[in-house]
């Protein structure tokens, strides 16, 4: 086996048969680790680049299996909590849950496991179809990244690769060849706006945007549409702007936000941050839809 | 007037206004409560003989059945009787219907549409003159007085048609039709459609086949000439569809009002081994898609090299939902019959018996045993979680279990040799009279015997494993829990099982969520599957050469998972008693995580050649996932994808279950709003509320992200 592929990334899951993370039937690869701190993040165990315990409440059962814990972080009574202060993430209460109340998020998996995994749904890729990876940050792990697309690519799986365009620029000469299409998140044009709901300022993304458009990558832009915060005219606009002066894009996906997001925080720890308001309607998401591909 | 689809998608209008009138009122219950009211006709007087009390029934229905001619149709026959809707032939002798009638065979239409219904008189009046004397004649005779019948209502249309010049084309086609050869398209449909309709008539429920093998050249004909237009010739097709449409009533059905087994087959390769795709393909996607006439289930035959352009069309009209389409993988199936024993020219036409189970169509006589598996496996092998049962190890307790299949299919082998008088050679008792479809069946009238007594070509009996998915969960949470892990003995799991997990959540917890099971692309379950299908496979075929039938296996529930549940004990893979469980080949509700395509994959990894009738998978996938482009690319990759990779028979089907709720809610708001069941569809309000409840939680967990 060549050393490429035995670089380990680390990975929160592996989906199949999606169908909105490019085209065709593709498999998911969510990569953990990511710049960026949307307030609307809607995978924030992917977030850290660290190991996570996730606690799913509901699916609890009260059994005490946890109990085994060394560090002192499962707390039972009244309140059933996690202490995450002492929790050292060992994951041997996740082992012995037998509800699977308490997973692990982050796996270590080699770049030929991976793609071992994409490989089972090749029947179904046909022409257009493959690997996605995303997150979390793909770049936020550049060299596993790159290794991971190279063995797709020699494997003859498509590639895509959804990026929020955070991340060091000089991957993309290697990454951009390797790569079918780029899902290319534009979270809003307004740079006071991103630096508050994202923490980190848009110049660098649309650097890379045009460093990728300039080194011939095939672009889709991705836009979350939050009510009230990027729902926009002038941001529409700027997207439809920014889509019409790329040499080689394939069009602009508006993903309205969903506020399931919030509840995916709670198996963290962290508090239900969800925000209904923030649902933009559908005649709002249409229009979006129709501006930013120049249709209006 | 709208026709529902289950993504609110519009359904495309290409038939005229009053077409669609038609459609929108056979499918609102107007022929079927026609029927209701006329439920069958009284026989009188007594009859020493089974075969004459039957072909004076078929005399009176034939006689006194009343004739309908629908508003402005453009073919005509109707099966008027109401107890034929309640599979029996629809004549009373003190108080009592005279018979049952047949379903589960697709019908030889092939010969009375191109040959003409004279030749198969021609055919029996050679057999009369052959078995004149001998024991065969009575039902020779038979056969003579059911054609007689048949001329006598035919004779009832022409004179019902004869002076009304708006109905001049009907009566036309009907002059020549069914008995001679019919000159193109529309005689062509028109006899199809009045065999079909005599056969209902009569109380039979067969199913139709290839459709377009049927009828594509006599509509390639009426193009190239420039006699008849591709919309003319949509219509007529449409009120095929529409008249097969005249038994739906409404009202509770349990398992619904649409499935007499009614179903049609289309694409595929022929008998030269090139694709039979036609104008006519095309049309019957063009009618479901419109109408969403779910009574006729259309079976599609893939393959690998199918036309992109059909693969897609397909996938469009699956999206509106209803699950009218289901697809074969006849690349598979084709291969499976030859090995089997079919000659390649006969395993080409395959089609079904009007459900999904493949047959020779029109020479076969077919049967199927269904079998709960689960409770053989909960019965029999390990004795209801007996204390005084144990295994040393796996493979004895999976060895206890194969020679209890055994001991099944043995006896079923022995049950069906009383239907012999003699074993060498083999002599088949007198049965139930059924002489109608012994008329549209290659053989019968050849060798003097009738449908179920050996005169079909083949005679198959297919033994069917239910509850597949359950009972391989069961062994491998057994394997890996007491055999593997040794977390507890046998003796003591079979204490916990015993108990229903009463005080035991832990240990079910654990074997629901970690181990994977069947249908999540995992080679533990899923190969422990492929074996026991194998070695099912060859029990079955340890049968063969017994007696006069042929026994290949096959996978099915079709619904019974809701009857059996009442009757099973708590599962090893941590389900209670009682719980309602998998469907067809299809994994156990919730068990399955991964998605559509890692179902597939496991249910592909079944050695399924080796069950040449089939075994179904059902798949739900929400509307949401087969949205836009995107969504329709993803269907047509799932289709792609199961043919590649071997599959036999899959179900897709679109439904929400919010919408399925909305409709036990409202009924009167979805009338026509239909599911797939098994081999058929039924209009969901028409379920009880126990069937309702199981198709609504199968679509909870429908596939897609």
């Amino acid at each position: 086996m060549n050393a490429a592929a035995d670089i380990e990334l680390t990975v929160t899951e592996i989906q199949r048969f999606c169908m909105h993370d490019g085209p065709g039937v593709r498999t998911t690869v969510f990569l953990k680790g990511c710049p960026l701190r949307c307030a609307w993040c809607h995978n924030p165990e992917t977030q850290s680049p660290e190991r996570q315990l996730l606690f799913y409440g509901k699916k609890c059962i009260g059994c005490g299996a946890c109990s085994i814990c060394q560090s002192g972080a499962q707390v039972f009574g009244e309140s059933r909590y996690i202490d995450r202060d002492k929790c050292t993430v060992c994951g041997r209460c996740a082992d012995v849950c037998p509800a699977s109340a308490l997973q692990i998020s982050g796996s270590r998996m080699s770049v030929s496991r991976i793609a071992d995994e994409a490989e089972k749904d090749r029947a179904f890729y046909g022409e257009d179809g493959g690997v996605t990876v995303s997150g979390g940050e793909p770049f936020f792990q550049p060299r596993g990244l790159i290794a991971l697309l190279r063995e797709c690519r020699k494997r003859g799986l498509g590639t895509a690769v959804d990026t929020c365009g955070y991340f060091d620029p000089s991957y993309l000469p290697d990454a951009v060849p390797l790569t079918d299409l780029f899902l290319f998140d534009i979270k809003d044009t307004d740079p006071d706006r991103h630096k508050k709901y994202t923490g980190a300022d848009p110049g660098l993304i649309i650097k890379n945007l045009y460093a990728a458009d300039r080194l011939g990558a095939r672009i889709r832009l991705r836009c979350i549409l939050v009510n009230g915060v990027n729902t926009d005219e002038a941001h529409y606009a700027g997207v439809a702007r920014i889509a019409a002066s790329l040499h080689n894009c394939d069009g602009v996906d508006v993903l309205p936000y969903h506020a399931y997001a919030g509840t995916k925080a709670t198996f963290l720890g962290l508090p239900d941050n969800g925000r209904k308001e923030w649902i933009p309607d559908e005649d709002t998401v249409r229009r979006a839809r129709l501006v930013m591909n120049g249709k209006l | 007037m709208q026709f529902p689809s289950a993504n609110g998608i519009k359904r495309p209008v290409r038939c005229g206004e009053g077409t669609r009138n038609f459609a929108y009122e056979s499918l609102g219950h107007k022929y079927g409560l026609q029927c209701r009211e006329t439920p069958g006709v009284e026989l009188r007087g007594e009859f020493d003989d089974p075969l004459k009390k039957h072909d004076a029934a078929i005399r009176a229905i034939c006689e006194q059945a009343p004739v309908r001619i629908c508003e402005g149709e453009l073919i005509s026959g109707s099966a008027t009787l109401g107890n034929a809707i309640k599979h029996v032939i629809p004549a009373d002798h003190n108080g009592a219907p005279v018979f049952m009638s047949m379903s589960h065979l697709t019908a030889d239409f092939f010969t009375p549409v191109n040959e003409g219904l004279d030749s198969v008189r021609e055919a029996a009046l050679a057999s009369y003159e052959k078995y004149k004397g001998t024991e065969k004649e009575a039902f020779i005779k038979s056969c003579l007085s059911v054609l007689d019948s048949f001329d006598i209502w035919h004779k009832r249309y022409l004179d019902a048609l004869r002076d009304k010049p708006e109905y001049r084309a009907n009566y036309e086609a009907l002059l020549r039709v069914p008995h001679k050869p019919a000159r193109n398209f529309r005689e062509a449909v028109q006899s199809l459609w009045f065999c079909f309709a005599f056969l209902r008539l009569c109380g039979n429920w067969p199913g139709i086949g290839r459709i377009d093998v049927l009828l594509g050249p006599y509509l390639k004909k009426d193009l190239d000439s420039g006699a008849l237009t591709l919309d003319e010739a949509r219509e007529i097709l449409a009120h095929f569809f529409i008249k097969g449409c005249e038994w739906i009533c409404g009202g509770d059905y349990g398992s619904g009002d649409a499935q007499h087994y009614q179903n049609i087959v289309i694409s595929g390769i022929g008998d030269d081994g090139l694709d039979v795709t036609n104008e006519v393909t095309y049309l019957v996607l063009d009618i479901i898609e419109e109408f969403g006439i779910s009574d006729f289930p259309t079976s599609v035959r893939l393959n690998t090299r199918s036309d992109e352009k059909l693969v897609r069309r397909v996938a469009e009209v699956m999206r509106y939902g209803g699950g009218v389409l289901a697809v074969y993988n006849e690349d598979l199936i084709i291969r499976s019959l030859v090995s089997y024993g079919y000659p390649v020219s006969e395993a080409v036409k395959f089609a079904n018996d009007g459900c999904w189970e493949v047959q020779i169509p029109g020479k076969t006589y077919f049967t199927y045993c269904p079998y709960d598996f689960l409770q053989l496996l909960q019965h029999n092998t390990l004795k209801d979680y007996s204390p005084d049962v144990d295994f040393p190890d796996f493979e004895t307790l999976y060895r206890a279990y194969l020679s209890d299949v055994k001991a099944l299919l043995d006896g079923l082998c022995d049950a069906v040799r009383g239907r012999f008088v003699s074993e060498n050679p083999w002599v088949w008792r007198p049965e139930i009279p059924c002489t109608a479809v012994s008329l549209f069946e290659q053989g019968c009238v050849e060798k003097g015997l009738s449908y179920l007594q050996g005169g079909p070509v083949y005679n198959v009996i297919s033994p069917h494993v239910g509850g597949l998915a359950d009972t391989v969960n069961s062994l491998y949470a057994i394997k890996r829990l007491v055999f593997e892990e040794k977390k507890l003995s046998w003796r003591e799991f079979a204490a916990v099982l015993r108990d229903n997990w009463e005080g035991n959540e832990p240990l079910r917890q654990y074997v629901l969520n970690k181990y994977e099971y069947y249908g999540n692309d995992s080679d533990g379950a899923d190969m422990l599957c492929r074996r026991f299908l194998s070695d099912f496979a060859d029990l079955c075929g340890t049968l063969d050469g017994r007696t006069g039938y042929r026994f290949p296996g096959g996978v099915s529930t079709f619904g019974r998972q809701l009857e059996w549940a009442p009757h099973r004990l708590a599962c090893p893979y941590g389900r209670k008693k009682g719980e309602i469980l998998a469907a067809n080949a299809s994994p156990a509700p919730g068990t399955d995580t991964r998605g559509a395509t890692a179902m597939i994959r496991s249910y592909c990894k079944n050695d399924l050649g080796k069950l040449p009738v089939g075994a179904a998978l059902d798949v739900k996938l929400l509307p949401s996932c087969t949205a836009g482009d995107e969504g329709l690319d993803a269907l047509v990759s799932l289709l792609r994808g199961f043919v590649t990779l071997g599959g036999f028979f899959m179900q897709p089907d679109v439904a929400d279950a919010a919408v399925l709720r909305d409709a036990q809610a409202h009924p009167e708001d979805h009338q026509n709003l239909s599911v797939r069941v098994s081999g058929w569809n039924a209009r969901f309000v028409t379920l009880n509320s126990e069937w309702q409840r199981m198709v609504i939680e199968q679509n909870e967990c429908g596939c897609g992200y």
